[in-house]
């Protein structure tokens, strides 16, 4: 439940991570001295090493970043990446098992069982009921037995009580991360057992964590209307990108899963040269280079990973959907855009901060300052994901009493106005010393930037990216936000997707029942 | 300034011994054969603290690091003040006071002005306190001061934004009962201290219609007097040109008329009950199961907090591995003590169960409680307990924020500048006995409150047969 929460903020904070940086207008703060002391590293079997040596405090955060996400899910295995996840906090063959023999035999009992279980499943209406339950009832006995030889969450135990603070981990459509910060002088047990894990895991309690992950689905999607709605979303807006496929995964999916199909994806890609750790803190490189030597380097190298060929064909109309709920209501609207490596992204990502992100922009002033016809509205450039062609997104929550059809016609209004009218120099330079101030802010933070450093090696294939961005976004003008705005903001390009409240007449109106506030 | 014994952490933390639970001997990794070096000393900056003739406290510490100010301003005085036909009136004053505008700017120009730098400055006020919290580039000082002044003296709290601020309130309101956890926990808090306590209590239709404009600016006038502010800043500064700044933006407050009213006494008879907030839809109960916590203060609190992690604190606390690892009949378990300084907290023990495993999981929790009081933890368990505050205390000062902030809510309450360092100390001599002996203090098995939030009808056995008194109804109608 935690790691799926974390997984869907951490979408939201990638978009935000991801925002251009600008010029350093308002500070004469030398950028270089931090990114010099950058150090990197590649071992033998292609593993990536990224080191910000820091030492205020005798404290080190410590990512490991796997180019591999939702997005790269097999076709019938929707979520496996997300699963995966999960399955790396189970232990490793010498980490959480009382007797290593004895759970290997009672392991391959599980698989066995499950494979019958599985394919007599497979035949639909065709299955035989008997021999269904009766598979059924060895299988819960099987997975009883393996559970009984196994020191439950011994992984998670043992950095927890050596101090590790934050541990954790979420999956993105473009990435899995595993994050901890430690003290820095626990850096080795760290080396070790993060190592330990991608080198030997053990997909121990496989089926049982299926289970898990299966209430995750039901309470963060089926029993929460916002998950309903942006799973319909998404699955409307991309016809053939697997961006639209749910990332928790289908029901029918989560249940399938296989231990040898689970094995299958991790090797294919957590491959060391798909893997990037980030270490930021109270650490010395050459420390840190040679543990990785010893730990990291016991990883075979393997071929590099299949990436996704397949790309979103231009969208011919409008979609919409409508889902009906107990809720409030509120809706999403989402655009084609490109990936963020495009030029035109950076101009994307000024608009989407002019059109919806704080106070000023023209989506508060007008629908929440003025018109009170809702109660939050905010754009991004780059949801779900931004290694692929993506979408710009506007989520808003009308007020009570407002509906979202008054909503929508206002957002569009407000995106017109942008297409029609050109952005003065002065709107641009605040975009820029926003997105300064916010990057500078980004680096007092030990966590944020080594997740930072990890996210523009995988995106941009190099860390220094992230000190470019500045660059990057200096180069916006006026008319590169109009032209956009025109490009891609289109009627035919955009998924419209509304949650609307079933009515119970009784009390439907309670909440602008007192339309009148007290002066 | 900040005692310097601090400074002896670094070699206390060094000698913790290390013992893995580890078991297993195939692998080409030996988590036991580790040897790991002395933490490196933990800098404990100086933080100059300085107090006005007007009353009010300023904490100043200068690090060049970033070039960034940072502000963090604790008011005295909160929504436990708020009259009971107008609670909200402290949570809307506290919000209004940035987004409000004031008498320099407009809300308007204050939206632009930090925008268009990339600041931020945001207010709120929660049941205890006010707070104000500024980030800017350096090179905006005098702005930062001149804001902060503005902010605190002089909000105007603007009719259009009042009635935007309404519109939000009442939405929240209308909301409120579309997420189960989220109903336990705002209905167990009022199991716990009363459903009109002021630690409890909070906004409907009603109470938020009774308030206007003047309610909030007689709020702010009552409240916001410059001895009840402690104003923190940190970063890139100088500090004598702060304490000018301060002066000359502050130096002028004129104190209060009247001191504002000490927290008020919580009224609490220790009893049992059973309470329930029926959601026929679901199929999973949200469980709450506890009584009247105590305060920081406590002498015992370190044993309290060792107790605690063994009890329900993370993978390996007793609660974990009874009802999730070893019964399965949960995700999601854990068991909080809480300690304030300003009033009792609670001890809560949460779980979240499919329904049809509800008074099961119910009665495993109860006898865990039980069983902490007669059951010396071994010594793995007190390990565990002890290691999970010890080798996790350097965070504690692993930033300035953390630090100044820290400094500055044991100052209001008086407490001494090395309270954490003692606390640390004895959580470290804590023995299976002392254990033992804060659990037959602190808990009471018999007298224990719960709430379920769940389907009554599809429970393994009626509520009733917990024998904890005549299970009540709690009806979450929204009124009118």
């Amino acid at each position: 439940m935690q790691k799926y929460k974390a997984l869907f903020t951490a979408l939201l904070a990638f978009v935000i991570l991801l925002q251009p940086l600008s010029a350093p207008a308002a500070t004469d703060f030398d950028f270089s001295a931090l990114e010099k002391s950058v150090f990197e590293h590649s071992l033998d079997n292609g593993l990536k090493i990224i080191v910000l040596p820091r030492h205020d405090a005798p404290v080190v955060s410590l990512v490991t970043w796997v180019d591999v996400g939702g997005a790269d899910d097999p076709k019938e295995y929707s979520g496996l990446a997300h699963m995966l996840e999960h399955m790396a906090f189970k232990g490793t063959a010498t980490i959480g098992s009382r007797d290593a023999e004895k759970e290997t035999k009672l392991m391959a009992d599980e698989d066995r069982i499950f494979e019958r279980l599985r394919l007599e499943r497979l035949k639909g209406r065709l299955a035989d009921p008997e021999k269904l339950k009766n598979l059924q009832e060895q299988m819960n006995k099987a997975i009883a037995n393996a559970y009984a030889v196994i020191e439950p969450n011994a992984f998670s135990n043992i950095l927890q009580s050596e101090g590790g603070s934050g541990l954790n981990a979420f999956t993105s459509r473009d990435q899995t991360a595993y994050i901890i910060s430690m003290p820095s002088n626990k850096l080795e047990l760290w080396m070790a057992m993060e190592s330990e894990r991608f080198f030997e895991p053990l997909l121990r309690e496989m089926y049982k964590e299926r289970e898990v992950v299966a209430e995750e689905r039901r309470m963060t999607v089926d029993n929460r209307p916002m998950g309903k709605l942006v799973e319909e979303f998404l699955s409307t807006a991309f016809k053939a990108h697997p961006y639209g496929n749910p990332l928790i995964g289908h029901m029918s999916d989560i249940q399938n899963y296989s231990r040898e199909a689970t094995q299958r994806f991790f090797k294919k890609y957590y491959t060391p040269s798909n893997m990037t750790i980030a270490l930021v803190g109270d650490v010395k490189p050459e420390t840190v280079v040679e543990m990785a030597e010893k730990y990291w380097g016991r990883i075979q190298k393997r071929p590099a990973p299949p990436r996704i060929a397949t790309v979103e064909p231009p969208q011919q109309g409008e979609r919409r959907l409508t889902i009906n709920d107990r809720a409030q209501p509120a809706m999403i609207i989402g655009w084609h855009i490109p990936a963020e490596t495009h030029d035109d992204m950076p101009a994307l990502a000024a608009f989407a901060d002019i059109l919806g992100q704080g106070r000023t922009s023209r989506l508060y002033r007008r629908m929440i300052r003025d018109e009170k016809a809702a109660v939050s509205v905010s754009s991004y450039a780059g949801w779900p994901g931004s290694k692929y062609p993506s979408l710009g997104v506007v989520f808003c929550y009308p007020a009570p009493g407002k509906t979202n059809a008054e909503c929508e016609k206002m957002i569009y209004e407000e995106i017109e106005k942008l297409q029609n009218q050109l952005l003065t120099d002065e709107d641009l330079e605040k975009v820029k010393a926003r997105a300064m101030a916010s990057f500078i802010r980004g680096l007092s933070d030990n966590m944020g930037l080594a997740q930072q450093l990890a996210t523009y090696q995988q995106i941009w294939g190099d860390w220094r990216q992230l000190f470019r961005e500045l660059e990057r976004i200096n180069k916006v003008t006026p008319q590169d936000v109009q032209r956009v705005a025109k490009q891609y903001f289109t009627a035919s390009n955009r998924t419209v997707s509304s949650l609307e409240t079933i009515v119970e007449k009784a009390s439907a109106d309670k909440a602008t029942a007192t339309g009148e506030t007290k002066k | 300034m900040i005692d310097r014994s601090y400074q002896k952490l670094s070699s206390l933390l060094t000698i913790i011994t290390f013992l893995v639970l580890f078991s297993g001997s195939a692998g080409a990794v030996d988590l036991n054969s580790l040897v790991y070096p002395a933490l490196n000393q933990i800098a404990i900056p100086e933080v100059e603290e300085i107090k006005l003739d007007n009353g009010m406290r300023l904490y100043l510490l200068e690090d060049k690091t970033l070039p960034l100010i940072q502000a963090s301003v604790r008011i005295h005085g909160g929504s436990y003040l708020d009259p009971v036909e107008k609670i909200g009136l402290a949570e809307f004053c506290g919000e209004l006071l940035r987004t409000g505008g004031t008498e320099k700017y407009s809300s308007d120009e204050l939206d632009e002005l930090l925008e268009s730098i990339g600041g931020s400055a945001e207010t709120s006020i929660d049941v205890i306190a006010g707070s104000l919290k500024l980030s800017m580039l350096s090179s905006y000082t005098e702005l930062a001061m001149d804001v902060m002044a503005e902010i605190l003296q002089r909000p105007v709290f603007e009719q259009a934004k009042f009635e935007q601020l309404m519109v939000a309130a009442r939405s929240s309101v209308s909301r409120r009962n579309d997420q189960p956890s989220s109903i336990g926990d705002r209905e167990f808090e009022k199991v716990i201290y009363g459903k009109d306590s002021p630690y409890a209590r909070h906004t409907e239709y009603a109470t938020l219609n009774a308030i206007s404009r003047d309610d909030l600016k007689a709020f702010h006038q009552r409240v916001f007097r410059p001895e009840n502010v402690q104003m923190a800043i940190w970063g890139d500064i100088d500090s004598k040109q702060i304490v000018e700044l301060v002066k000359k933006h502050f130096g002028a407050w004129e104190k209060g008329k009247e001191p504002i009213p000490d927290f008020p006494k919580v009224d609490y008879q220790f009893d049992t009950r059973t309470n329930f907030v029926d959601l026929p839809d679901v199929s999973q109960s949200n469980v709450y199961i506890g009584h009247l916590g105590g305060r920081l203060t406590d002498e015992d609190h370190p044993h309290r907090i060792v107790m605690n992690n063994i009890l329900g604190v993370g993978f390996g606390s007793r609660l974990f591995k009874q009802v999730r690892s070893k019964a399965g009949l949960a995700y999601s378990v854990y068991g909080v003590f809480t300690a304030n300084l300003s009033y009792p907290g609670t001890f809560y023990n949460y779980v979240s169960t499919k329904s049809e495993s509800t008074v099961k999981a119910i009665r495993m929790i109860i006898d865990e409680i039980k069983r902490i009081q007669n059951e010396e933890p071994t010594e793995e368990e007190l390990k565990l307990g002890r290691d999970r505050y010890l080798n996790t205390f350097v965070f504690n000062f692993d930033s300035k924020g953390k630090i100044i902030e820290r400094l500055v809510y044991y100052d209001f309450f008086g407490l001494p500048k090395d309270f954490l360092n003692k606390q640390m100390e004895m959580v470290k001599s804590t023995t299976a006995a002392d254990v033992t002996a804060a659990a037959k203090k602190y808990l009471k098995p018999e007298s224990l409150r719960i709430l379920v939030v769940g389907a009554a009808e599809k429970l393994d056995e009626p509520l009733a047969a917990l024998k904890n008194g005549e299970p009540q109804k709690i009806d979450i109608t929204i009124p009118e």
